[in-house]
């Protein structure tokens, strides 16, 4: 047998202890533990003789965990006899595995859900715990916590507030003598205004969020019936109709006209972001959730939300789009429930709610909140506009979403609106058994 | 037959695992394919072959299997070709070989995931290395939306997965090189064969079974790719590089059809035994002998 030489060792061990650095690198299975403490099914159960508990808390939103570790601090010191255990996990992991993770009540004493297909699967599992008569529910804006109802039970709080319309640069508009348009032509005016003085009119990201997002102020006004998604979904609208073939015709005008950046299809989010951030772009196809970011990548940026009007003026019903999301529920295999309800009516109270709006930059459900930032400011000036829940996410079937989204990747890429139309209402077809 | 009685044992803790790890999970996926069990609820029904039927005339699910052909074919030529011609450049063992064979075997080693995010950037249309590269050469014309555009994106995706194996496939073929007899090619050579002659005429036959191993490995790795595809498009844009895992994990894990998945994942089983079983027909490595 050939005896290993020494070099030769060492290269072997180098790749070794390379392959498992990088494999832990890159793992997307990871999830964290943000304040280090026991998990909850390891940890010492409740009991009446006033032992602690901990309790655990599941969500996706890793950006905001050092804020709400904060707010668990406070609320572990007020309630002595809890511990909150938190993980974290990437938002489309957790889309696709929290549900397993709630069945057996180990995990997830209190998790957050998406509005929506993932809304709709826990629901259907029982795992929502009914919070129709839980007090703390005065304290949100009633309209603002709808989406977390199903057959007239209170089943999720949604606790953020996201209004999914474009962003755009005022200081560019108001350098180029740019009015916030009101109607389509005015929309297609100002998209012409910016592309003659060199700056990309719309960032659009359409390789990932861009169509998701954008489709919705798009289709506001074409289809003011809110439950046109839901009529879909029932074989009573179809995308072949009216609505949607000239929702997909102005996606196709707006590219055709080059007032996406080049190659919009192949841009994703921080990419499209960026040429937002660095003032290339006017305007960036997102969401509101996106100020923050924005200013603290450039402090000089002035932002403001504009969402475009696809009719004409006087025929305009809506002025924007509102998501309600993070929706916070008790799980209903929860061995501590009232300790989990006990943590939803902590987040409720106005000066937490305050507290997490503000250390996150996202605004919130909450009534009474004071909110410190411009950005946020902002965007609460929003809830006196009329505004439309996310058509997007009356889609409960995420393979329909999925068909609608890509008809409008398929027009960015060269099909005509009629045939994506069709294509993609064949899938519809075809997931609702027509 | 008696004397081997006593060595049954030995192989309980093998067998015990491979009914647990393997057959256990491919009858249980074969069991829920007849349902519509939807992964959360404690109850379902059996549907019989519907879900058979249905997956069969699935418009997304036909055009996974084009994609899955597509991005298989570009794969596996790209992969085998590269790696063959590279091998045949470092069989030798020198010292420089040796570097040049570890080198590129790193790629191998990284997390594919990693490796989509990478290559996620450097293909982006106006941030990106490529186009960056191809325009600072004087190659403006030949700049792409790579992974926008619906007609290459399924191969640009392609030749990550062939970057970031082919180290592995140099490996099995140089093994396969070391293999042949030093005097086989050294009598070729006497009796006048050119180096044609000899690579088509003793050094690819005697190749056979290391590049049997290599094409049906390449096959059912491209079939079941999914970090990559799942990294860089989502399986998008417009369902361009959608392929069979990703719309097995789409319909388990996003709509919720653990039936249909499972359904999926069985004609995915068939399709890839399938094809292995016509590539090793079409390679006959039976008759191969030295």
């Amino acid at each position: 047998m050939k005896r290993i030489r020494k070099p030769q060792l060492a290269l072997l061990a180098l790749t070794m202890i390379l392959s498992v650095v990088l494999s832990a690198c890159g793992s997307s299975n990871s999830s964290t533990n943000t304040n280090g403490s026991k998990p909850a099914n390891e940890a010492s159960e409740g009991s009446p003789g006033g032992k602690p508990v901990t309790i655990s808390f599941i969500h996706w939103r890793g950006e905001d965990a050092a804020v709400l570790d904060g707010i668990i601090k406070k609320f572990e010191a007020e309630n002595s006899g809890i511990k909150v255990d938190t993980q974290v996990f990437p938002s489309d992991q957790y889309q696709s595995t929290a549900q397993a993770k709630l069945l057996d009540g180990s995990v997830g004493d209190v998790f957050a859900s998406f509005p929506g297909a993932q809304f709709e699967a826990i629901a259907k599992a029982g795992l929502f715990t009914d919070l129709s008569d839980a007090p703390f529910l005065t304290n949100f804006t009633p309209s603002l916590i709808e989406s977390g109802q199903k057959d007239g039970k209170q089943l999720a709080v949604p606790y953020q507030l996201v209004y999914n319309i474009p962003i755009y640069n005022v200081k560019l508009f108001e350098k180029y003598g740019i009015e916030v348009p009101k109607d389509w032509d005015g929309f297609l005016a100002a998209a012409e205004k910016l592309k003659q003085e060199g700056i990309v009119p719309i960032a659009f990201p359409g390789a990932d969020i861009g169509p998701g997002q954008f489709m919705n102020p798009m289709v506001m006004n074409n289809a003011p019936d809110e439950d046109i998604f839901v009529k879909l979904e029932a074989g009573e609208a179809k995308l072949t109709d009216e609505w949607w073939v000239k929702t997909l015709s102005q996606f196709k005008e707006l590219n055709d006209k080059g007032y996406f950046q080049k190659d919009a299809l192949g841009t994703k989010g921080d990419a499209a972001g960026a040429l937002f951030v660095q003032e290339k772009a006017a305007i960036l196809a997102t969401g509101s959730y996106q100020l923050v970011g924005n200013k603290k990548n450039n402090p000089e940026l002035q932002q403001g939300l504009l969402a475009p009007i696809t009719v004409p003026a006087d025929q305009a019903v809506f002025e924007g789009i509102h998501t309600t999301t993070f929706m916070l529920a008790v799980n209903s295999k929860s061995k501590h429930p009232e300790e989990a309800k006990k943590f939803i009516v902590f987040l409720s109270r106005p000066d937490i709610a305050a507290e997490y709006a503000n250390g996150t930059g996202q605004n919130v459900t909450v009534k009474d909140v004071e909110y410190t930032s411009e950005e946020l400011k902002a965007v609460a000036e929003w809830t006196s506009k009329k505004t439309r829940f996310q058509p997007r996410f009356t889609i409960k079937n995420a393979e329909v979403q999925k068909a609608v989204t890509s008809s409008i990747q398929a027009v960015l890429g060269g099909t005509e609106p009629a045939k994506a139309a069709a294509d993609a209402q064949a899938i519809v077809d075809q997931q609702i058994g027509k | 037959m008696k004397k081997y009685a006593k060595l049954l044992p030995f192989f309980v803790p093998g067998i015990a695992l491979y009914l647990a790890l393997f057959i256990y999970p491919t009858v249980t996926g074969f069991y829920y394919s007849l349902t519509d069990w939807d992964g959360l609820s404690p109850s379902y029904q059996f549907v019989g072959i519907d879900n058979y039927t249905n997956v069969a005339k699935d418009i997304i699910f036909r055009k996974s299997i084009v994609n899955n052909v597509k991005f298989m074919v570009a794969v596996v030529i790209v992969q085998t070709v590269v790696s063959l011609l590279l091998a045949l450049q470092l069989s030798k063992q020198k010292k420089v070989n040796v570097a040049l064979r570890s080198l590129y075997f790193v790629p191998t080693i990284l997390s594919s995931v990693s490796v989509g995010f990478i290559w996620t950037f450097v293909y982006d249309p106006s941030l990106g290395l490529l186009n960056g590269l191809l325009e600072a050469v004087g190659l403006s014309s030949w700049t792409q939306n790579w992974l926008g555009d619906t007609g290459i994106a399924i191969f640009s995706i392609a030749a990550v997965q062939a970057w970031a194996h082919i180290g592995q496939m140099i490996i099995l073929f140089v093994a396969g090189l070391q293999a042949i007899p030093e005097e086989l090619v050294e009598s070729a050579k006497l009796d006048g064969a050119t180096r044609l002659q000899l690579f088509f005429r003793v050094i690819w036959p005697l190749l056979a079974p290391a590049a049997a191993i290599v094409v049906s490995y390449t096959t059912i790795q491209s079939f079941k790719a999914f970090d990559l595809v799942f990294t860089m498009t989502g399986g998008g844009p417009a369902y361009s590089t959608e392929i069979l895992s990703t719309y097995i994990y789409n319909s388990a894990f996003m709509n919720y059809t653990f039936g249909k998945a499972s359904t999926a994942s069985v004609y995915f089983l068939l399709l890839i035994s399938f094809i292995t079983f016509l590539q090793f027909r079409a390679l006959r490595t039976d008759r191969v002998s030295y």
